[in-house]
């Protein structure tokens, strides 16, 4: 009998036990269990999924890095495109499809996915100096100076003081190809600022500072590098050069020698010596020589100026709005005073030797704009002229 | 609705009521709030959030089964064997026709209209099995190549698991009717990662009505699921979107070009489903074994051809047309190429959706339109990019006629609301040519295929709404006052016709009264008597003119006659509405 109880009771039980489970608390319960058992089931399967797609695209990724470095452009685009098949948003495959594509010089593609990246990380240093790089291509100037200044100040993974002195390198030749000389000689004195005491990196910033005509500067960086490093050819003779465009033509001849006892083969500095020597040697109006050798000079002046005169026809008038003759010619006004130049005319008349070295300079100077750069002696006095511009005896 | 409170509710309600803090006291009490929130209604928004935590880890699942198909089946780079290109989709379709035959026979067909089918048939009902046939079928399908796109399942198996749920938790009829486009909004957002334009998609297309009720359990399951997406998958959108611009206004009129050329391509898209679809069904039941093969050998040899872009859901290639990698022609070409493609796929009865296609087909037609107007006027500053994102739009207000979420698709997607402009141009020109030329929109034409008859959401976006004021009629006999004596109310009745008198109270409100009664009131002689307080309805209700007329059926059947007044002025009678006025109004709707 018991049994039979027993047997009646259990699907009442088990009824009961339906009833109970199927009550909505009770359902809310399990379906909370089944849903974090779900999350823990989808989770174990992400992080196997996540695995095998990092793989993966490590594994084009390193493809695509080798083909990049055998210059295999096209290759490389096909792999880092793989790769981001796996890593969508992954930064430094899309940096390196956008290096590849540069290298293919697919610009706009690659500026379409540096400029994801730039909007995902605008302190990128490579992203920025790329971006600008692609800018300076296409000629928009300005966007390419404010990609590059970002690239100056940006964050560089290693060596982040040389990758920036060697954007701002980048950026001031930019700038100098595009004659912003002004610009560039700004940024130059930024870089000297915080230069090192490197002699190479000195003498290429008194290069960059001679391409943008900032000699006084370009002087300072060479003489900095010859500290040094005293005895480097090229740096002497681009002190040579700065103290020449300088006009401070004792000391060109000093490093311009020094120049060519180091170089013997550097014929520019040679050709910039000669010039700077006659400068010192044709220049009647230097200090410490006698009244006879400086009107040895005039009359040399005056006869060169001449003979450059007869070489080159020139019209009446003078180019520089000085000294114009009415009614006559240089060539009339050099006839004319010629009869007048001789030592003891000289002698006689002290004001002789400045109208006749006016009329050299007007003429040395005429000349030069319409026959050309002179050569020789010509330049000697062109820059004798310069150089001693209101000065008289 | 403007119906006054019954006197005799008020009297009962005024009894009834307990102190104010006693109420409170009992309304909070534990028990009571345990019982709130497994009140129905308040269990249906639960249930709604477990749906979306569900539907987005399923759709995770999905998403990987599809990636790992595809890494199977096609290959781990972006280049292609040629003979894995054919043989991929080929055998994978053979596969897909004997499970879809012997074991899913539901997975065939559009998930909308299948969720659309357990709102307005099934009573929610969706078999668990499909949504299990629908991941596998599919992510097969997709994984290898076949030219589908995953929301469509994803939006199935969320409505199926929704289903699965509210069974168990024993939901009533009406709750589980409405479960199933929970579960699909849910399944949609996590497939697009994008919640608004799922909640208008589901809104627009499968329920076709906003209530309260309803929009509160599908918003929380469209954002739970998206939730529980980005989780795994990541927040990202999903293409790089492009910087947006729009210079001039008069590029406008490039992008409705861009609606125009969008339209027609939607009505050829959605024309050869109508057409290939049942002539595909027709065909004898053992070639169905070899449709998705061939289909899927098709597309192979399109891929081995120079386009493999048209393989699989496409969004990569999305992401890169809107960058400019491809030429406007080839753009043209691949956008042509998509819709042969999606068509063999579709018709053949692989299993999978039309929404990642359609996308495809919008951008690459977008960028093309904007290339090739970039060609002939270089002065326009036109950025492919922006166009990509507009075609998107076009297509999804074109082909599939749900233009409010084609807009905010393309913003959601976007993240750029400077782009509003173009895409409402662009879709409505889309829209208007696509509603034209196609009168029936493609869902209802697949509904109608598969030999059901779905109510039409554009029809009942579009029906026309009975008024009010298309029923009242002028008022016929005096209105009487309630404060004039029971002798002058029988003299102002003299003469005029009707039997039902209506009565205007004081200080305001309405009532009715017959002229028998008022004779009565005489003989009893209570003539001298003010109205009001002899009438026998102390209330009646009004209405408005511009209320529903099906607002007035509630009571024309009680009330002979029912006061229309202005909203501005209750007192001022803009006519009456009566049992007779509203049927034949409604007959004569229904006469056309």
């Amino acid at each position: 009998m018991p049994e039979v109880q027993e047997q009646k009771a259990s699907p009442q039980r088990l009824s009961r036990v339906r009833l109970y489970v199927r009550q909505r608390p009770v359902m809310l319960v399990l379906l909370t269990a089944l849903t974090v058992a779900f999350f823990v089931f989808v989770a174990a399967l992400s992080r196997a999924y996540k695995d095998q797609q990092t793989a993966l695209g490590n594994r084009w990724f390193e493809r695509g890095i080798a083909d990049m470095s055998g210059k295999r452009y096209q290759a490389a685009v096909k792999d880092f495109r793989a790769a981001l098949l796996y890593s969508r948003d992954n930064y430094t495959y899309q940096l390196n499809l956008a290096e590849a594509l540069l290298g293919m010089n697919r610009r706009a593609e690659a500026s379409a996915y540096l400029l994801n990246l730039w909007d995902r990380q605008p302190e990128d240093g490579l992203v920025n100096l790329e971006l600008a790089r692609i800018a300076a291509q296409k000629g928009q100037m300005q966007q390419a100076v404010r990609y590059y200044h970002d690239a100056v100040y940006a964050v560089w993974p290693s060596q982040q003081e040389r990758q920036r002195r060697e954007v701002r390198l980048e950026l001031i030749g930019l700038l100098l190809q595009s004659n912003a000389k002004g610009q560039a000689q700004a940024e130059l004195i930024g870089l000297s600022e915080n230069a090192d005491e490197d002699p190479v990196q000195l003498s290429l910033l008194g290069d960059l500072f001679m391409r943008a005509d900032d000699y006084e500067h370009a002087l300072a960086e060479y003489r900095s590098s010859l500290k040094a490093d005293a005895h480097n050819a090229k740096t002497l003779a681009g002190a040579g050069y700065a103290a020449y465009e300088l006009q401070q033509y004792s000391l060109a001849e000093h490093y311009l020698q020094d120049a060519i006892k180091r170089d013997p083969n550097d014929k520019d500095s040679a050709e910039r010596l000669k010039t700077t020597e006659m400068v010192l040697r044709m220049d009647p109006y230097q200090r410490q020589i006698s009244q006879s050798e400086r009107v040895r000079l005039v009359i040399e002046a005056f006869t060169t100026a001449g003979e450059r005169l007869q070489r080159c026809a020139v019209p009446s008038g003078d180019g520089a709005g000085r000294g114009v003759v009415q009614g006559g010619t240089l060539s009339d006004e050099w006839s004319a005073l010629k009869p007048q130049i001789t030592q003891r005319g000289l002698q006689r008349n002290a004001g002789l030797a400045d109208e006749a070295m006016d009329l050299v300079f007007r003429i040395e100077r005429q000349t030069s704009v319409n026959c050309g750069a002179p050569s020789g002696p010509d330049l000697a006095l062109l820059l004798i002229s310069k150089l001693r511009e209101g000065n008289r005896f | 609705m403007s119906l006054q409170a019954d006197p005799e509710s008020e009297v009962l309600a005024d009894h009834a009521e307990p102190p104010r803090a006693t109420a409170w006291i009992y309304e909070h009490s534990p028990r009571n709030v345990w019982r709130a929130v497994f009140r129905e209604d308040n269990f249906f928004l639960v249930l709604s959030v477990f749906i979306g935590v569900l539907s987005g880890l399923a759709v995770v699942c999905f998403r990987y089964a599809i990636d790992w198909a595809r890494l199977y089946l096609l290959g781990t780079g972006v280049v292609l064997t040629p003979l894995r290109v054919l043989l991929a989709p080929t055998l994978a379709g053979l596969v897909i026709a004997v499970l879809v035959i012997h074991f899913f026979p539901r997975t065939r067909g559009s998930g909308v209209n299948q969720t659309k089918a357990a709102l307005y048939i099934y009573n929610g009902q969706i078999p668990f099995r499909t949504a299990i046939g629908k991941f596998i079928t599919a992510a097969l399908a997709i994984g290898s190549g076949h030219s589908l796109g995953p929301e469509d399942p994803s939006l199935q198996i969320g409505a199926s698991l929704a289903s699965v749920l509210g069974r168990k938790m024993r939901l009533s009829r009406d709750r589980m009717r409405l479960i199933a486009p929970v579960g699909a909004a849910a399944g949609l957002a996590a497939a697009f990662n994008a919640p608004i334009s799922a909640v208008l998609f589901v809104i627009e297309e499968v329920i076709g009505r906003w209530t309260a009720g309803i929009l509160g359990s599908v918003v929380l399951s469209a954002i739970s699921s998206v939730v529980v997406m980005r989780w795994f998958l990541g927040s990202e959108s999903m293409f790089r979107i492009p910087a947006v611009e729009m210079s001039q206004p008069s590029e406008l009129i490039a992008y409705a070009v861009l609606g125009v050329v969008g339209g027609i391509a939607s009505v050829v898209f959605a024309s050869g489903i109508g057409i290939l679809r049942p002539a595909f069904k027709a065909l004898p039941r053992w070639t169905q074994y070899f449709q998705p093969a061939i289909a899927g050998l098709l597309i192979g040899i399109i891929a081995v051809l120079g386009a493999p872009q048209v393989m699989g859901a496409g969004y990569e290639y999305i992401d890169q047309a809107m960058h400019g990698q491809f030429t406007w022609q080839f753009l043209a070409i691949l956008a042509g190429l998509k819709i042969v493609a999606t068509l063999l796929s579709f018709v053949s009865g692989t299993p999978g959706g039309m929404f990642a296609p359609t996308l495809f087909i919008g951008a690459m037609l977008g960028a093309a339109v904007g290339g090739a107007e970039r060609y002939m006027f270089p002065y326009l500053t036109i950025s492919p990019g922006t166009y990509a994102l507009v075609g998107m739009g076009v297509l999804f207000a074109g082909f599939l006629r749900v233009p409010m979420t084609s807009v905010f698709m393309v913003l959601e997607v976007s993240g750029n609301y400077s782009i509003i402009v173009p895409v409402i141009v662009a879709n409505t020109f889309s829209y208007v040519i696509s509603r034209g030329l196609q009168p029936i929109p493609i869902f209802d034409m697949l509904t109608r295929q598969d030999g059901l008859e779905l109510p039409s959401m554009e029809e009942l976006r579009e029906e026309d709404i009975l008024q009010v004021e298309d029923a009242m009629q002028p008022v016929e006999g005096p209105v009487l006052d309630a404060e004039e004596t029971v002798e002058k109310a029988l003299q102002h009745i003299d003469g005029s016709r009707g039997e039902d008198l209506l009565v205007r109270l004081s200080p305001g409100g309405w009532s009715t009264v017959t002229r028998d009664h008022l004779r009565a009131l005489a003989s009893e002689g209570k003539g001298t008597g003010k109205l009001g307080p002899l009438l026998l309805v102390p209330r009646i209700p009004y209405l408005h003119p511009d209320l529903p007329l099906e607002t007035a059926l509630r009571y024309i059947e009680r009330w002979p006659l029912v006061p229309v007044v202005s909203r501005a002025n209750f007192q001022q009678l803009e006519g009456v509405v009566s049992q007779r006025s509203v049927l034949d109004r409604y007959r004569e709707f229904g006469e056309g």
